[in-house]
């Protein structure tokens, strides 16, 4: 799918804009501070009606006006959608095919944008929550079910934990109603786990793949699941549950010590292996930023196999930072398929064969000039 | 805006009720001032009533204006079957149905160590004791697919395993009548799950 024009109205520093795209590379050129992310972030918006970057809408709106408006003409296979998202002080309003929907849940996902920005990177080189917000995020794209174990899974641990903490230093206990919420917990944990092992599985083939595009076949990247130790891949979820269960009994009086649930998914993480060195640890900042990338481009192939088409990509600030080879590589896996939104200070860091086939948009105080 | 007291205590006091907000409140509030003397007098009685003469029965927990309730003491009911629920607005549900013939017990809440509510904060020693009489042949949880309702019915059927009485649970599933497109996902996978031979 792709965009085909884009109009804002009053949206950040743009008064009044009217831009027409290539379904294929578009480059969004100016120094900081013009007015380069915001496109990009008007179209993440016009897709999910909400920002990326901030999670109050009234930033959206140009200063000391009362409202903000994203139009864009969307054509995917089955023809041409107009879409309007309204953002006022008040809330915001879609519009699909000019008809106001009562619902925002029914207005978002008429289009699937993938997004790329620097803070990306902490999916390599954070900490694991964020690796754990990937999959989780990841999953929940493709599996609804499982956002709704997530949530099962998350409530159950705060009412262990609430339990063990109302058992701390306690002589007696209801050992009754403790091993049924550490059971409940289990039958949870199991869920997650195989899940999460089941789609690591997914994205390591897509990743992989795409990887070896970018590296021109040098690199060789890996993923691997962390989970609690011990289980195994291929086992049954029976296999894994008494496994768990043996392991809380192991943990039992820790447990009881500390006051916290500590064995389950909630301790999870994801290792990336480049030619089987660890790039979080060895990786160099190139390699970090390709394994990044390469993540979030098997999300594209993800969305694709979804929805039987492919979703917008928007690359914030990266190009610059990869060499010649990996440019040319990655755009190169996208170019005929994946409509491309990148922004860049100048083009010298972007390879020249690129910049022939791409349409060039020169953003400068709030006016983009092509 | 400006009211006189008077109203403006009864504004406030219609805005205690669920589901009732400022507009709401002013609206019945101008209402009641409309209304015939006798008929504010009885409502403002019924009101009264409602709270005063109405207890839990110290059997099932169901509210009830005669202790015990009209249900424990109906000599028509099965009493070899008892079905559990959280809440007096459960019994009601279960009793339209009109195919239950069987006894409830109310529980007044789940287990949920978030909320500070343990099993001793609800009916459930009630419950343990109801079951030592021997004619007591049946327990159906029903208590809510939630996961405090799930953590309750284990907790009880564990308490209650000793004994050797039969416990079951509610099942889960799609609506019947509705269409099969308009079920959430999560739904559709329970009622997966639960699927039987025919």
């Amino acid at each position: 799918m792709i965009i085909e024009r884009l109009q804002l109205t009053n949206y950040r520093n743009y008064e009044s804009l009217n831009l027409e795209f290539s379904p294929q590379i578009n480059v969004l050129i100016g120094e900081n501070a013009q007015g380069k992310t915001n496109i990009l972030e008007s179209i993440y918006v016009l897709a999910m009606a909400k920002s990326h970057r901030t999670s109050n809408d009234k930033e959206l709106i140009r200063w000391e006006t009362d409202y903000g408006k994203i139009k864009g003409e969307i054509k995917n296979r089955y023809g041409k959608i107009p879409l309007e998202l309204l953002v006022t002080k008040k809330g915001k309003k879609g519009k699909v095919n000019h008809i106001e929907q009562l619902k925002l849940s029914n207005y978002i996902g008429q289009i699937n944008v993938v997004m790329f920005a620097p803070e990306d990177l902490n999916i390599v080189k954070g900490n694991p929550q964020v690796r754990r917000r990937f999959i989780d995020m990841e999953i929940g794209q493709i599996s609804p079910v499982y956002l709704h174990e997530l949530l099962n899974f998350q409530k159950l641990l705060k009412q262990r934990n609430q339990l063990l903490k109302n058992y701390q230093g306690k002589p007696k206990i209801d050992e009754v109603l403790f091993d049924i919420y550490t059971e409940q917990y289990i039958q949870s944990a199991v869920q997650i786990i195989r899940k999460r092992f089941e789609f690591v599985d997914l994205l390591q083939e897509w990743a992989e793949k795409i990887h070896s595009g970018i590296s021109q076949g040098i690199e060789k990247l890996k993923i691997k699941y962390l989970t609690t130790k011990g289980i195994e891949k291929d086992w049954t979820a029976n296999e894994m549950a008494t496994y768990l269960a043996e392991k809380f009994t192991q943990v039992k009086e820790k447990e009881m010590e500390r006051g916290l649930t500590l064995i389950g998914p909630h301790r999870d993480d994801l290792q990336f292996f480049v030619n089987d060195y660890d790039v979080q640890t060895y990786g160099s900042q190139g390699q970090q930023r390709t394994t990044a990338l390469s993540l979030k481009l098997a999300e594209i192939e993800l969305i694709k196999q979804e929805t039987g088409e492919a979703p917008i990509l928007l690359l914030d600030d990266v190009l610059s930072e990869l060499d010649d080879f990996r440019q040319s590589h990655l755009l190169n896996t996208i170019q005929e398929e994946v409509q491309t939104f990148v922004t860049t200070t100048s083009v010298d860091g972007i390879h020249h064969e690129t910049i022939q086939h791409a349409k060039l948009f020169h953003v400068k105080q709030g006016k983009v000039e092509i | 805006m400006y009211y006189p007291e008077p109203i403006s205590k009864l504004i406030d006091s219609f805005m205690k009720l669920p589901g009732i907000g400022p507009k709401t409140a002013a609206r019945l509030a101008f209402f009641v001032l409309t209304m015939k003397e006798d008929a504010v007098l009885s409502f403002a009685k019924a009101l009264v009533d409602a709270k005063r003469d109405l207890t839990y029965c110290s059997v099932c927990g169901h509210i009830t204006d005669v202790d015990p309730c009209q249900i424990c003491t109906d000599q028509s009911r099965d009493v070899s079957t008892i079905c559990v629920v959280q809440d007096p607005k459960d019994v009601i549900a279960m009793e339209k149905m009109k195919d239950y013939h069987g006894l409830y017990h109310v529980l007044h809440g789940a287990i949920s160590p978030m909320d500070g509510v343990g099993p001793e904060d609800i009916n459930v020693a009630s419950l343990i004791n109801r079951l030592k009489d021997e004619r007591v042949k049946e327990l159906i949880l029903a208590t809510n697919p939630t996961i405090e309702g799930e953590a309750t019915a284990m907790y009880i059927s564990r308490l209650v395993k000793p004994s050797g009485i039969r416990t079951t649970r509610i099942a889960h599933g799609l609506p019947v009548g509705g269409d099969l497109e308009y079920a959430d996902e999560v739904t559709l996978s329970k009622a997966l799950e639960g699927r039987r031979e025919i």
